[in-house]
């Protein structure tokens, strides 16, 4: 059974109330170490240099969207298996489909409970305390 | 001219000239955002769940108008706006009825906060009060009306309302 608190999160999302609230939520749930970027390209460069266990990010960003994030870490040879779970939104169907081909972990529909978000992350790492 | 009305829950943008959004609002609030270099514009029409005082943790309400907003963002930013360029206005979050407590009140601090947080500028803001408004919103053109109106919206009743013996909501 891991400890949440030995996890280390990378949050990525461009708009800074959701990040403030995953990164709430996640603390919540026991988590001790997150870190959030605004954006895909600083996130993929800050896990580089500091690794994470886990990367949850937001599909719908400028620049980088989620899926590139998710192909740029599974081709890192490196940071190649960190754990991803991708955010979007209720009609991303062909998104998931996507993120699946590409390697995603899990996924998670915005909005979503603290519970949902729980086991989603259960789901990859185990049942969390 | 065409008009489109949205009501709780919904957002529209568009990207062309001549199109009027409107709305109802009591104590919702609705937010409308135009990036005036991308000739975007786009309205939303959200409140926050339950009212704090029916066991909803604040925490829990912010989840749907943060997710309102992101969904009209998102879209906005698909039809070629740019977050950096983005101007609000904020109607709505009326106290319609006393002894409701403070709903309209609520989303309302809800609206403004949102804004301050994401760094986008307030243009005009018409927020609580006591009246309904009826608010019109020309997208293309930047040009948003408000109008005070006696008659509340018709009522919202919630899904989940005769099947339990929890008072009555009133949106």
């Amino acid at each position: 059974m891991p400890a949440a608190s030995a996890i280390k999160v990378m949050v990525v999302d461009d708009q800074t109330s959701m990040r403030a609230m995953i990164r709430r939520t996640l603390q919540d749930l026991g988590f001790k170490d997150v870190r959030d970027k605004a954006g895909a390209a600083e996130a993929l460069a800050a896990i580089k240099t500091d690794r994470v266990h886990l990367v949850i990010s937001d599909y719908n960003m400028p620049d980088m969207d989620g899926l590139q994030f998710l192909e740029a870490v599974r081709a890192d040879p490196v940071i190649g298996k960190t754990v991803f779970i991708m955010l979007t939104g209720s009609a991303d169907r062909e998104v998931v489909q996507k993120a699946a081909a590409l390697g995603v972990n899990n996924y998670v529909v915005k909005p979503f409970a603290p519970a949902a978000l729980k086991e989603k992350i259960e789901r990859v790492f185990g049942e969390l305390s | 001219m065409r008009r489109i009305p949205i009501v709780q829950g919904e957002h529209k943008v568009i990207a062309e000239p001549g199109v009027v959004i409107s709305t109802l609002l009591g104590s919702c609030v609705a937010v409308c955002l135009q990036d005036p270099i991308a000739r975007v514009g786009g309205m939303n029409h959200f409140l926050l769940a339950e009212p704090a005082d029916h066991g909803v943790p604040h925490e829990e309400r912010q989840r749907y108008g943060i997710h309102a907003m992101e969904l009209l963002i998102n879209a906005m930013m698909t039809h070629g706006a740019l977050r950096g360029r983005l101007r609000a206005h904020l109607y709505g979050g009326a106290n319609l009825i006393a002894g409701l407590g403070r709903i309209g009140s609520d989303n309302a601090a809800f609206a403004r906060q949102f804004m301050a947080t994401e760094g986008i500028e307030i243009g005009r803001c018409e927020l609580e009060g006591t009246h309904a408004r009826k608010v019109e919103f020309m997208p293309y053109e930047g040009r948003v009306r408000s109008t005070l109106i006696k008659q509340a919206p018709p009522l919202h009743i919630p899904e989940w309302f005769g099947r339990t013996d929890g008072d009555v909501e009133l949106f």
